[in-house]
């Protein structure tokens, strides 16, 4: 990178509160394609994106939302943490103008860092719509000139004007102060300046770190051990937030205008929405939407996708046989590679639709009212109906939910929702249910599917109470979440997501189902003398045999089924391919191939019904998750102690809960 | 009186935060302090409820709103009738 200034790239942080658009904008900037909706904490780790101006370098990192610079959630110090860094050259706080009275008290905290900072004006349109208005003069005047841009992170509008400021203000420096507190509180201030200054020569913001000690944070104190009882004998916390608010109304009072004239949309849709007695029907309804067009809508399209993998396979079956391929290759590659991978590809159009309406419901601003219909039944399990919202992320993949755990507060709670999460069934587990409910569900295919996401639901909250009642735990009603506005979700946003979601779809199907269907297809067609005719001489019907009865009071006792669900560890969709390797089908999601399994595993054992099936079902919707969720829990709660004791508990309820299934179930059957 | 005893769509005047230090602080970075005014929005027989409050939206659950000490009317309405909403 060739510079100017010859000082390196230009760091700049993107800070403000939760769901202001901060990613948007980021993403505008960089062209990065983070992932981005409308409810609070959707970003919980930072990230870095490129940008240039003018032959300017510019390092942008995106942050998680905070309404202070004072921590409690790991999100919120990943924030505090990146903005004091002194690497960070220029701070733009986004700020969404349509609700500034609250924005701005972060804004008036980042000031006081004395760091060069431009004020991003975000969703302008929508203070237009409302037909309020701005002065967008007098509002850089009282907040100490720094520049104050209006931009609309949706529309990509002020971008370039923004980057300018930034250029601008990064070469021109920090401004001065803006806000004073009474004089009590400033002598003070100044007495711990200097004391600061005695201490820490080098320190880069003096008077934000002698406002803090004052208010008695911890974090600073603990890194600035001075002793400061002579100068604050008490925290002046709250002397020094009202002063912050009582400038923000004098700020507000002088530039913005038909206040008053609100979009009262919101609070109709909420009327019905967050209803004390139809909200939770509504919920269920909605979801209950989500996977029926999941279902129907996917399996419509699905044909598209058969017919063209069809053609694929005996194409590569011809191509391989006329330049005449040694057979075990051409085994490889039918038997193993297009199998295993090939019928994982067909279910893209059910992935699809379900990464739709998840993207529309997250974009819409509905997920926050799902906390707070939740909230008194989350609340009887000991969480907060904040917890809820990770279970939904849940059902697209477990990975992402497990990370969204860090807005809860307490560590306590993280490790309890991170237990109950996967219960939530994810998206690859959906074909294993579309497989198997069509296969012996032929008639209600669509409800036996649904049943899973039902009892995973139930699973979930039930484990959550019963860890509750062991704790002697209390009733968690401490739920604290902001409800943004509903809007329109914005088909850039959307595209984003769904897109995102289906790379992640076909990665996985490239890397980890194509290297597992390779170890698959070897396990299954080797044994100690090398290539075996039968399956049942390979390596895996030797592993299969071993824990083959341990499963059969689930019904389950067949040696390929315990391959299955051992490779289904990898990744969940493997299950599936498992199956379709096991009995050479090169698509598992056609009627054929449907056809083909069940008369083979007819074959191993006559009396392997739909009552079996339901077991299997259950047993792969409880299990341990997949690895790449496992690595996840066991980054985010740093213990391998609970992600072990949690991978073994698992099991143990997945196999009680199937045997169950399968041993009530015969009683009726 | 606290917010918790507070009616769908009245309106009250914070009077002071009587809560674990951490909700406290949490609660006054969004802008509740002695003087705000806030109304309710929406709220279940014994719940979370909703607030409005500068301009934006909050759910509380039972337990913050049981903790924040509240006079009905609005700031200024609070004020004529001589009571105080700044004693703490």
């Amino acid at each position: 990178m060739t510079q100017i200034n010859g000082k390196g790239p230009i760091h700049v942080a993107f800070v403000g509160n939760p769901n202001c658009g901060k990613t948007t904008l980021f993403n505008a900037v960089t062209g990065s394609k983070l992932k981005v909706a409308n409810w609070p904490g959707v970003t919980v780790e930072k990230k870095e994106g490129h940008a240039e101006y003018e032959g300017e370098q510019l390092i942008c990192i995106d942050t998680p939302g905070i309404y202070s610079l004072t921590c409690y959630t790991i999100e919120e110090k990943v924030t505090r943490q990146c903005v004091m860094d002194d690497e960070i050259d220029v701070i733009v706080n986004v700020v969404d103008a349509s609700s500034m009275e609250r924005n701005l008290y972060l804004t008036l905290q980042l000031l006081e860092l004395g760091k060069p900072m431009v004020l991003a004006l975000n969703m302008m349109d929508i203070v237009q719509e409302r037909g309020m208005e701005i002065d967008q003069h007098r509002l850089p005047e009282m907040l100490g000139d720094i520049a104050v841009i209006p931009v609309s992170a949706a529309k990509r509008s002020g971008i370039t004007t923004l980057l300018h400021a930034v250029v601008h203000h990064y070469k021109e420096g920090p401004k001065g102060d803006i806000l004073h507190y009474s004089e009590e509180i400033e002598n003070k201030i100044a007495k711990l300046e200097v004391m600061m200054q005695a201490h820490y020569p080098k320190h880069s913001s003096v008077r934000w770190h002698a406002i803090k000690l004052l208010e008695n944070d911890e974090e600073v104190r603990k890194e600035h051990p001075i002793e400061i009882i002579n100068v604050a004998e008490r925290s002046y916390e709250k002397e020094i937030i009202k002063r912050k608010y009582e400038y923000i109304e004098q700020i507000v009072g002088e530039v913005l205008f038909h206040k008053e004239k609100k979009a009262a949309s919101t609070d109709r849709v909420d009327r019905l929405l967050t209803h004390p007695v139809l909200g939770m029907p509504m919920f269920l309804l909605i979801m209950g939407l989500v996977f029926f067009l999941t279902f129907t809508v996917g399996d419509a399209l699905k044909g598209i996708f058969e017919a063209a993998l069809s053609v694929f396979s005996d194409a590569v079956q011809t191509g391989l046989t006329a330049i005449g391929v040694a057979e075990w290759l051409k085994s490889l590659i039918v038997d193993g590679i297009i199998a295993g991978v090939g019928g994982i590809l067909t279910f893209i159009p059910n992935i699809f639709i379900l990464f739709l309406a998840l993207a529309v419901l997250e974009d819409s601003g509905y997920m926050s009212r799902v906390a707070y219909v939740m909230d008194s039944l989350m609340g009887r399990v000991g969480l907060s109906g904040k917890a809820f919202l990770p279970m939904i992320l849940g059902f697209g993949c477990t990975v992402p939910a497990i990370m969204a755990t860090r807005a809860l507060e307490t560590e306590h709670d993280r490790r309890k929702t991170m237990l109950v999460t996967p219960f939530m069934s994810c998206s690859a587990r959906l074909p294993i249910y579309v497989l198997f409910s069509e296969m012996f569900f032929p008639d209600c295919a669509g409800l036996v599917a649904f049943s899973m996401y039902v009892i995973g639901m139930v699973m979930a909250i039930l484990v959550a109470l019963v860890i509750n009642r062991m704790e002697k735990g209390k009733v968690n009603d401490s739920l604290l979440i902001e409800l943004p506005e509903y809007k329109r979700p914005n088909g850039r946003t959307i595209r984003i997501y769904v897109w995102n979601k289906l790379k992640d779809y076909l990665t996985k199907a490239g890397t980890t189902i194509f290297i597992a269907s390779i170890i698959i297809w070897f396990v299954l067609n080797f044994g100690w003398n090398g290539r075996v005719v039968s399956p049942a001489d390979s390596f895996g019907a030797m592993i299969g045999h071993v824990l083959a009865p341990l499963l059969v009071p689930a019904g389950l006792g067949m040696w390929q089924i315990v391959v299955a669900l051992i490779s289904g560890i990898s990744a969940k969709e493997v299950v599936v391919s498992s199956f379709a390797v096991l009995f050479g089908v090169s698509n598992a999601n056609s009627a054929a191939g449907m056809h083909t399994i069940v008369e083979n595993i007819h074959a191993i054992n006559p009396d392997f019904g739909p009552l079996n099936a339901y077991a299997l079902m259950v047993f792969c919707l409880l299990y341990v998750p997949c690895a790449a969720t496992i690595a996840t829990i066991r980054k985010e709660s740093g213990s391998w102690k609970f992600t072990g004791g949690m991978a073994v508990f698992q099991i143990i309820f997945a196999w009680l809960m199937s045997v169950l299934v399968y041993q009530v179930g015969h009683l009726f059957l | 009186m606290t917010l918790y005893d507070g009616q769908k769509d009245g309106q009250y005047t914070v009077n002071g935060l009587y809560l674990e230090e951490g909700i406290t602080r949490r609660l006054q970075a969004l802008g509740l302090n002695d003087g705000t005014t806030v109304k309710v929005l929406n709220r279940r027989k014994k719940g979370a409820m909703i607030i409005q409050v500068r301009g934006t939206r909050l759910a509380l659950g039972k337990h913050i709103a049981a903790g924040i000490e509240v006079v009905s009317g609005s700031k200024e309405e609070a004020g004529k009738e001589g009571r105080s909403y700044d004693a703490n």
